[in-house]
């Protein structure tokens, strides 16, 4: 038995978390979702509409079972109004989880480190399972770790950006201090991306952009989740060592063995 | 006459946008960070045989970024009182139709209106500053409509950093000021009379409402009036100028076309459809990330065919009379002229068949 995603008291066997913004239609979504086996799905509060069924993510992700809903913060600027955004959400979600998401600059839609740690902090008080969106910076994920957060989410690359792991030597430091896991968030484009993260250490991934903009969403939600299972599976299995020249499997220095 | 901030002028890069050639223009549509030099060669003769390679570099970054959705928003007119004299303009002071302005009670008609259509984010518009509708008025307008909907934008006047910061505490979220003319002698030329008149004031109201906390501003030339290219140019410089300034700032850019209005005003530069969508083509591909907007002005055939194709955002059965929704008396001819009527029902299926989901909550007013 494989050993289970952690993060609070939550425990999930699925590695792969999955975003629902950009799908062209809402059933699109829900099918890419259920291929992808996803256990937490993430959802922008800003999208939450309860009035309008057409409209709404919210409500027809909950129906989907299996599926616990991380709402999202996406939208606010500053701690302030991530906190509040993460009360409305869990309110309206009745989800714990919260993925912190602070990116000031609408535009390149980068993570603003300061705020995301200050809205940790305070939503780590608050009871919340804190999930932070963030740089891919070691000492920042430390200082989350400090302050109660249930895992970290450095960025891959930007997001919806299709650049891969482009963080990689970052996200390595991460991984190899880290104490809670370490979810890639943002910028994976292709499933073999997805199992390179896992096998150098990473505890689950975050994927939208790279199923919604698929030709097939469901069946690229599909291909990721197998990648993620055979990425974690090459992980436990435990990689052989790198080596920069070569290893012969019949060594010169048997004789001494030998001889002994 | 006013003059131009040196940062504004389009001029060192209008010869390119003249004699770039094909080279220019295949290096623009591969460029990893395109400047103004690959926009100005978008922009050149020698681009309108590549307008389908720009539309599919303008489609892949459109769908990268926005996803394969239409964010959608309706104007709502209070008022078209008018002290300025904009030559183009139908709510212009010295054109001759009925004036009005919604009470606070029509007002709630038509928002009531525009929530039955499912309308979440609304932008409400003014003509210049009157006594009739001065800013208390359109102050008090914005926290009504902040009380029924999660998204509430003005386009107004021109306004003191003081104004703006008195919207974004009454629930406004952003607002839209065109320089309507980047070319300060026809800026002159086409504002007779008025407050409007002065183009530095104008041009830096965007910063201005940045100052203030407002997040989004959108901004755009009145396409038309002067040369295009050179409006185009100075609009990219308008944005980065916005984006360099104010880095928390949200920035969108239109593309309003002149239309007939009631003043029967005639285009000295018109821009065919061809030449908008090659404009569009060309700011989606140098700005990636950046909320491109078309409005009602233009035909159904066109939007249907920009929608998601550097198109990310688009008004839908837009009213441009005061009262149009539902409170109207519809006597007046509205600022210009709708090309596209249709409902948002018919709009929503058009976008869907286009493999587009309308989204029309994108925002929350937890976030005010």
């Amino acid at each position: 038995m494989s050993e289970t995603l952690k993060l609070g008291d939550l425990e999930f066997t699925s590695r792969l978390l999955v975003g629902t913004g950009k799908f062209a239609d809402q059933a699109t979504m829900l099918a890419a979702v259920e291929a992808s086996g996803a256990q937490i799905v993430t959802v922008a509060l800003r999208r939450f509409n309860a009035a309008e069924a057409m409209d709404d993510l919210l409500g027809p992700l909950m129906q989907i079972e299996g599926v616990t809903l991380m709402p999202n913060t996406s939208g606010a600027r500053t701690a302030r109004e991530a906190v509040n955004a993460a009360m409305l959400a869990r309110e309206l979600s009745g989800s714990a989880l919260i993925k912190v998401e602070i990116h000031p600059n609408p535009h390149h839609l980068m993570p603003d480190p300061i705020e995301t740690y200050e809205a940790a902090k305070l939503l780590a008080a608050e009871g919340f399972v804190v999930m932070p969106y963030m740089p891919a910076d070691p000492v920042l994920a430390k200082r989350l770790e400090d302050v109660g957060c249930a895992s970290v989410m450095p960025l891959g690359s930007a997001i919806g950006s299709g650049q891969g792991m482009s963080t990689r030597d970052l996200v390595a430091l991460i991984v190899r201090d880290s104490t809670i896991p370490v979810i890639v968030d943002a910028g994976l484009r292709a499933p073999s991306e997805a199992a390179a993260a896992m096998e150098m250490g990473c505890d689950a991934v975050l994927v939208n952009s790279a199923i919604a903009n698929a030709g097939d969403p469901a069946a690229m939600g599909r291909a990721f989740a197998q990648s993620v299972a055979t990425g974690w599976a090459a992980r436990e299995a435990g990689l052989m060592a790198r080596t920069d020249r070569a290893a012969a499997s019949s060594p010169l220095t048997s004789f001494l063995s030998d001889s002994a | 006459m006013s003059s131009r901030p040196a940062w504004l002028d389009p001029r060192p890069y209008a010869a390119l946008a003249g004699s770039a050639g094909t080279r220019e223009v295949t290096a623009a549509l591969t460029a990893a960070q395109p400047t103004i030099t690959d926009f100005a060669a978008l922009l050149s003769p020698a681009a309108a045989s590549h307008l389908e390679a720009m539309a599919q570099r303008a489609r892949e970054l459109t769908r990268g970024h926005f996803g394969n959705t239409i964010q959608l928003y309706a104007p709502l007119y209070l008022s078209n009182y008018c002290t300025g004299g904009c030559s183009y303009c139908g709510f212009s002071s010295d054109r001759h139709q009925p004036r009005h302005k919604l009470t606070v009670e029509q007002l709630a008609t038509e928002m009531k209106a525009l929530r039955a259509m499912h309308i979440e984010e609304i932008l409400l518009l003014t003509g210049e500053r009157t006594p009739e509708a001065d800013f208390d008025y359109l102050n008090r307008c914005v926290a009504d409509a902040a009380a029924v909907f999660p998204k509430v934008t003005v386009e107004a006047f021109g306004m003191r950093v003081e104004e703006y910061s008195a919207l974004e505490a009454s629930g406004c979220t952003g607002i839209t000021l065109y320089q309507e003319t980047y070319d300060p002698t026809v800026y002159e030329q086409c504002h007779r009379w008025g407050e409007k008149r002065d183009f530095a004031f104008r041009i830096a109201a965007p910063d201005r409402a940045f100052e203030s906390g407002l997040r989004s501003v959108g901004i755009g030339a009145l396409l038309g009036l002067a040369d295009p290219v050179s409006e185009c140019l100075a609009l990219y410089q308008h944005v980065r100028h916005l984006q360099r300034r104010h880095w928390k700032g949200g920035i969108t850019v239109s593309f309003p076309r002149l239309r007939p209005e009631a003043g029967g005003f005639r285009s000295p530069h018109p821009v065919d459809e061809p030449f908008l969508a090659r404009i569009i083509f060309a700011f989606r591909i140098c700005f990636a990330d950046v909320p491109l907007v078309l409005s009602t002005r233009e035909s159904a055939g066109f939007r249907d065919g920009m929608a998601g194709i550097g198109i990310n955002k688009m008004s839908v059965a837009s009213r441009t009379t005061v009262g149009g929704y539902e409170a109207g008396e519809a006597a007046d001819k509205g600022q210009f002229e709708i090309d596209d009527n249709r409902d948002v029902t018919t709009f929503c299926s058009m976008l869907r068949a286009h493999h587009l989901e309308p989204v029309f909550k994108n925002w929350d007013a937890v976030f005010r």
